[in-house]
């Protein structure tokens, strides 16, 4: 198309740039603040008017992993000059530090049970899709409105049995209970995703597939599978971002072994007050990831947050 | 990623198996294929969700396990429905849910809107946009709290900078009337990239024809856009409030963090109310009932949402 | 209107969807309104009338 009267004019282009830029800037800065206060001293954090230009420093992030105590200047002159980095910043305030923290332990917990439950769920949802997209199901949309219904349920109401529930069967407070309950919830969006890719796929392949010999399975692994790997992916990881913010389950479900970062990280506190800089620098640790993987996500953003119903 | 996953598949099975399997009738393999999945959600909601209703009638508390449980009938529903402090919760969340579709349909659709005149780089604004949206609630809105401190908040600061308000004079999260507005701020700051990437599928949706016959017809610019952008947007439009409102109804992680519920009650949305019965009073059946008043509610506007979304599919 | 009406005693589905809708509606609106107790006791009841309806009807033919 050479030109088209409804193509919007130069003038209108850069009034509309101009605003949606000036709104992306502003709605940006809770999250360049969260970065910035991680690299910043606790006094600088608490400044007012609020410091945009400061010296980073790695105290927070050193906060943020170690658990530290108080001793006197003249026991901290007996233990010798500091032989780390990490050791001289907490110095300065005559701590030491007595361990890790437990925020590493936490994370490595989202990380498990991000990863379990996106694996579980996309296996059980891509062959639930396939079957779904391919073959007739008796009562098949009854089921994928079940199955979408199921992802709407207030999670504290369903807390309820499920706290009974796991505590019966062992399951609170370990990652297995947890990996399931997250697969559950997920299951709803992998098969509406994943089915809309599938149904994208021409059927044609797989029949000629079929007339050159190859059973039902064969035409699934060796023609679906692989056309369909993209949106695999995209569902995977629309599955991990779900399972990794997710916080009213773990918070009511977990406390110690298998609870994720994210009931942990408003917890963390300093000495005297909330330590904001170290709970800054544990929630960019956490949120970065996803920011990389939202903007790898952006072509498929809007199918994820759809269930699928709208492709663009 | 699929293709070495499925030959591992393929040949972890073994031989005697994998001959019985390829040959199964499609039947066979649909049920095969579709069983596991249900029989999870059976599993992990539906089985829960029976035990739940069986409470509801019950006066069954989970911190004494050992009182015998009596059965009460529908006595929990008319507890609650006629408790004046579940009703004032709902009031909160109507305040909440009502605010907050508002603002983030007006400022979505305007985005939308100008995303959609194209201009250079609005890809990667768009990106930039949806960020918040993609992040945890809890880690988010409990940062939020440090932003809206008295005295040293980034976001007080913002207020004192625009109106010389005194920024230790206020607090968004600590004052009875200024609550119910902190979180509905963060709500549409972390929301509002939601409904603008529908309104903009849905935008992207009208074929340009379509203005072009208006042009011809001598439209104004306005006409078009009260008699084809808005309607054709508007199931669009419907799918995102209907969305939003659903979550919003059930809002939990990101008021928590924010307020837990306070000042007061104030900010004591549904499921805020929800868990203290639940899980601080341990009054189980009455939790119970309470939960399933918000599941037939959250349950009808879904079987709603499903007509809209079908509706959008058809497009 | 009258086409609304006949379709409900022939049990199609639309009508009864339509009407299902406007019921969960309704009761979602009297569950949250601020201004009557009464109505915010019998929203459970219409909310649920409405749910149920929109279950079996959307078994009804076109």
């Amino acid at each position: 198309m050479s030109f088209s009267i409804t193509e919007p004019s130069p003038r209108q282009k850069w009034i509309a740039g101009t605003l949606v830029i000036a709104y992306a800037l502003l709605t940006l800065i809770p999250l360049l603040w969260i970065i910035a206060t991680g690299f910043k001293t606790p006094s600088d954090a608490i400044a007012y008017p609020p410091k945009v230009i400061f010296s980073p420093s790695l105290e927070g992030y050193v906060n943020l992993f170690t658990s530290r105590s108080r001793v006197t200047p003249e026991d901290l002159a007996a233990l010798g000059p500091p032989t780390t980095w990490y050791d001289a910043i907490v110095r300065q305030y005559d701590m030491v530090i007595t361990g890790p923290s437990r925020y590493g332990e936490r994370f490595l917990n989202s990380v498990i049970i991000g990863f379990g439950s996106t694996f579980l769920s996309v296996f059980l949802g891509t062959i639930a899709a396939y079957a779904f997209s391919r073959f007739k199901v008796p009562l098949k949309d009854d089921l994928l409105f079940f199955i979408l219904s199921t992802r709407m349920m207030p999670p504290i109401a369903v807390a309820i049995p499920i706290f009974l529930m796991y505590r019966q069967l062992g399951l609170s407070d370990t990652h297995l209970g947890m990996i399931f309950l997250y697969t559950a919830v997920n299951l709803s969006l992998s098969v509406w995703l994943l089915k809309g890719f599938i149904d994208e796929i021409p059927i044609e392949y797989e029949e000629a597939a079929l007339i050159d010999g190859y059973t039902r399975f064969q035409a699934f692994y060796k023609i679906v599978l692989p056309q369909a790997a993209t949106g695999i992916a995209s569902t995977a990881i629309f599955c991990l971002i779900f399972a990794w913010n997710e916080y009213a389950f773990a918070a009511l479900l977990t406390s110690g072994t298998a609870q994720t970062a994210p009931p942990f990280i408003p917890t963390i506190i300093g000495t005297g007050g909330k330590d904001w800089p170290a709970v800054a620098a544990g929630a960019t640790l956490f949120l970065v990831p996803i920011m990389v993987f939202t903007i790898l996500l952006r072509k498929h953003l809007l199918r994820g947050i759809t269930f699928g119903a709208v492709r663009k | 990623m699929s293709e070495p996953m499925a030959r591992r598949i393929a040949s972890a099975t073994p031989s005697g198996l994998a001959h019985r399997i390829r040959g199964l009738s499609d039947r066979t393999i649909a049920w095969l294929f579709v069983a596991p999945t249900i029989f999870l959600l059976l599993a992990v909601n539906i089985f829960p969700l029976i035990w739940t209703i069986r409470l509801s009638l019950t006066d069954f508390r989970t911190n004494r396990p050992n009182n015998p449980v009596k059965f009460v009938g529908i006595e929990n529903y008319k507890k609650i429905l006629t408790d004046v402090d579940t009703w004032t919760s709902l009031q909160s969340t109507a305040h909440f849910l009502i605010w907050t579709i508002v603002l983030q349909v007006l400022i979505g659709f305007t985005l939308a809107y100008l995303i959609n005149k194209k201009f250079r780089g609005n890809d990667l604004w768009t990106t930039l946009i949806v960020l918040p949206m993609m992040l945890s609630p809890a880690v988010v809105g409990n940062f939020w709290t440090f932003l809206y401190q008295p005295q040293i908040g980034l976001f007080n600061y913002f207020i004192e900078f625009f109106s010389g308000t005194d920024p230790a004079s206020f607090s968004m999260i600590g004052e009875v009337n200024l609550a119910p507005w902190a979180i509905v701020i963060v709500d549409t700051w972390m929301w509002t990239p939601f409904v603008m990437l529908i309104c903009l599928a849905g935008l992207r949706s009208i074929p340009s024809s379509i203005y072009e016959a208006a042009e011809c017809d001598r439209a104004s610019k306005w006409r078009q856009f009260w008699t084809i952008t808005i309607p054709m947007v508007l199931p669009f439009l419907m799918l995102a409030v209907l969305f939003r409102g659903i979550e919003n109804f059930k809002m939990f992680d990101l008021v928590v963090q924010l307020t837990g519920g306070g000042p007061g009650s104030t900010t004591q949305l549904v499921s805020i109310d929800l868990k203290r019965e639940a899980f601080e009073k341990w009054r189980t059946g009455y939790a119970s009932a309470y939960a399933v008043i918000l599941f037939v509610t959250v349950f009808g506007l879904a079987s709603i949402y499903v007509k809209a979304l079908n509706k959008v599919k058809d497009r | 209107m009258n086409a609304f009406f006949s379709g409900l005693l022939r049990l199609r589905r639309t009508p009864w969807e339509n009407l299902a809708t406007v019921l969960i509606a309704l009761g979602v609106v009297m569950l949250m309104q601020p201004f009557a107790l009464i109505l915010f006791t019998w929203s459970f009841p219409v909310t649920l009338v409405g749910t149920v309806m929109f279950i079996i009807t959307s078994h009804f033919p076109e």
